[in-house]
């Protein structure tokens, strides 16, 4: 089984992020982390790994200190890791970072002599939360996806994903090779041991370019984009809440019942 | 930080840190409590390998070198003394082993810790505390064998240990020369443990007495020759004094985080309380009392390093901070005034922690006893 997980460094999403005076994010002295749903994705991808045999190689899109989350990743499962770095990729939107994924499984394909059968990525980044760049990839690639997998099984050469939605569950049969976006399962990611910690800092991280992707650069970065960002703005600040806490249960759902009655919430 | 540490050591830091935040910080509260062992914490952590920083590369460890150990055993402390305290007390059982073993017996003990093992220093008896040569434990040789009688007291992991250092008299008539020791495995016919002491801090640190009824052990079970063992364990002792220092350290820079976070945000007479220069000197007075004891552990660290007489530093590291960490937290107590007494903030619990580090490898009047007579000698 050869999987692939997609990987993106982000500002570390239990700080909050202001704007700056040119109203851009302040995110300088925020410390990065692999985003909260790719690390899910490699753990999802650990724990099938561990059941079903295999490699599994990470990747990510970004400068060369994207290998600082990369090293981590190949302390908790992953056996081999690839940084994507051109500053041509800069200020690429979710449809030219997916075309940029696509030429990179491609290229690892290539230099690894495998063929991808997984390709996990979070459900989505904590920074820009659009959760288009997993359906666009495998748009590209030209093969199934699933969104918002909380666990998988395999079925044959196909694999059994249970979906999260807004209702409940499906559960979905894809063909392999399939692109999965992870949600949030009922465990949490392991923590890094300190020997496969030490062992992954020795690791090597190859480095690819646009020259050896072959990407066209008419279809990434910021000018290139389909999506244009105008401006950015604060969320508005939620008013504070109420706290009801009566001394029993009973009386302290009467209040609520009370509280949510006067405001014609029902 | 008052250590220089390496970026991979910084790597390993920020692991640790956030295993602690997550895992040790908070939910060491209710421990405290109940006194339970948190099993499934301790679980998590031997399995981080947090448990074996020690262990040396060619027994299968990560060879780590001391000044990051320290670090990241101040991280441990920094959350939970207890927590620090069941982590490092294994690698002091291995300590003895590593000095004075055979291979085979080193490769046993690390294998033991690496599969996720505890182990249990046996030196201190009811009647034999700082008077370690006073010890009424005796090995007597029969054939191949020693058969052990006896009882040692407040031993750490000692209800959880698959393996123990035990000290034992096989000739009481040449004092401390006639002190042995041995590695005895959990499963020895004739060793048992007692319910552990409900103790007044490092609460989820599991200590109680090791009784020795005939028990007979191989005499491949002995740590180098007969009447070794009080050297050994002084030995042992040397090393390990500085960690405890480190220790020590954990809970004042602990204390120093809660006293100013709370003075940040505690409001009187219109501002908050750390704008006021009684308190701001207080910190500063703790801060000075932590780094300075934190440099002293760095400095015996180093003599270590060096191949250096670390015997009088190593004490001085241990009494110093030791002694501090007990003011230091009485000072954050004093800080968060009537909050600090109550059990619902942090800081009472640091006091109750600390006291243990003027007593525990040795109490601050031995590591005293050690320090002046390396500065008076022999006269």
């Amino acid at each position: 089984m050869e999987i692939l997980v997609c990987v993106k460094q982000v500002p570390d999403d239990s700080v909050k992020v202001v704007l700056n005076g040119s109203g851009q994010p302040a995110i300088d002295k925020i410390a990065p982390v692999a985003n909260a749903f790719d690390t899910y994705a490699l753990e999802m991808a650990a724990r099938f790994k561990e059941a079903n045999g295999g490699t599994i190689t990470a990747v990510s899109i970004g400068p060369d200190e994207f290998k600082t989350s990369l090293k981590n990743c190949l302390a908790v499962g992953a056996d081999k890791a690839y940084v994507v770095t051109d500053a041509s990729y800069d200020g690429s939107d979710s449809l030219a970072t997916a075309y940029v994924l696509s030429k990179a499984v491609a290229k690892i394909e290539e230099l690894e002599g495998v063929k991808f059968d997984i390709i996990f990525c979070g459900k989505e980044t904590t920074d820009s939360t659009t959760a288009l760049v997993g359906p666009e990839l495998a748009e590209k690639l030209g093969v199934g996806v699933v969104t918002c997998v909380t666990e998988l099984a395999l079925n044959g050469d196909k694999i059994d994903a249970k979906q999260e939605t807004e209702e409940g569950y499906n559960t979905i049969e894809v063909a392999m090779p399939a692109v999965l976006t992870i949600n949030k399962p009922h465990y949490d990611p392991r923590y890094p041991t300190m020997k496969s910690k030490m062992a992954a800092r020795r690791k090597q991280i190859p480095t690819l370019t646009s020259a050896d992707l072959g990407t066209d650069a008419s279809l990434v970065g910021a000018a290139n984009s389909a999506v244009k960002t105008i401006s950015l703005s604060e969320p508005t600040k939620k008013q504070a809440g109420i706290k009801i806490n009566e001394k029993t249960f009973e009386e302290t759902f009467a209040k609520a019942m009370a509280v949510m009655t006067e405001a014609k919430i029902f | 930080m008052g250590y220089i540490l390496s970026d991979e050591t910084k790597d390993l830091l920020a692991d640790v840190k956030k295993f602690c935040d997550n895992e040790v910080k908070e939910q060491c509260k209710a421990y405290d409590v109940s006194g339970e062992w948190p099993k499934e914490i301790y679980d998590k952590a031997v399995e981080m390998g947090l448990s074996t920083l020690e262990v040396p590369k060619e027994y299968g460890g990560i060879g780590l070198d001391r000044i990051s150990c320290a670090a990241l055993y101040e991280e441990m402390a920094k959350a939970d003394a207890g927590f620090f305290t069941t982590m490092t007390s294994s690698n002091l059982a291995l300590k003895p082993v590593l000095i004075a073993g055979t291979e085979e017996q080193k490769k046993w003990a690390c294998d033991v810790l690496l599969k996720g093992g505890y182990a249990s220093f046996c030196l201190t008896e009811p009647m034999a505390g700082s008077d370690a040569a006073n010890s009424k434990t005796t090995a007597v040789r029969d054939g191949d064998e020693y058969v052990i009688n006896g009882r040692k007291c407040f031993i750490t992991n000692a209800p959880v240990a698959d393996f123990f250092i035990v000290t034992a008299m096989t000739d009481k008539t040449k004092g401390v020369k006639g002190m042995t020791a041995f590695l005895v495995s959990k499963d020895t016919k004739g060793l048992s443990t007692t319910n552990h002491e409900n103790k007044m801090g490092i609460r989820t640190s599991t200590t109680s007495d090791v009784v020795f009824e005939d028990m007979r052990v191989p005499v491949s079970s002995r740590l180098g020759e007969e009447g070794t063992g009080f050297i050994t364990a002084m030995k042992t002792l040397d090393l390990s004094r500085t960690f405890v220092g480190v220790g020590a350290v954990g809970i004042m820079q602990r204390a120093i985080d809660e006293a100013v976070a709370y003075s940040k945000t505690r409001i009187t007479f219109g501002k908050p309380i750390g704008k006021f220069e009684a308190i701001q000197f207080m910190i500063a007075d703790m801060e000075i009392k932590c780094e300075t004891a934190r440099q002293m552990c760095v400095h015996a660290i180093d003599l270590m390093d060096n191949g250096l007489p670390f015997s009088k530093e190593s004490a001085i590291a241990k009494c110093y901070a030791g002694d501090n960490a007990v003011q230091v937290a009485l000072d954050a107590i004093q800080i968060l005034g009537g909050y600090g007494y109550s059990r619902e903030y942090p800081v009472e619990k640091l006091l109750r922690d600390a006291k243990i580090f003027q007593i525990y490898e040795g109490t601050n009047q031995v590591q005293r006893m050690v320090i002046s007579k390396n500065v008076i000698g022999k006269f």
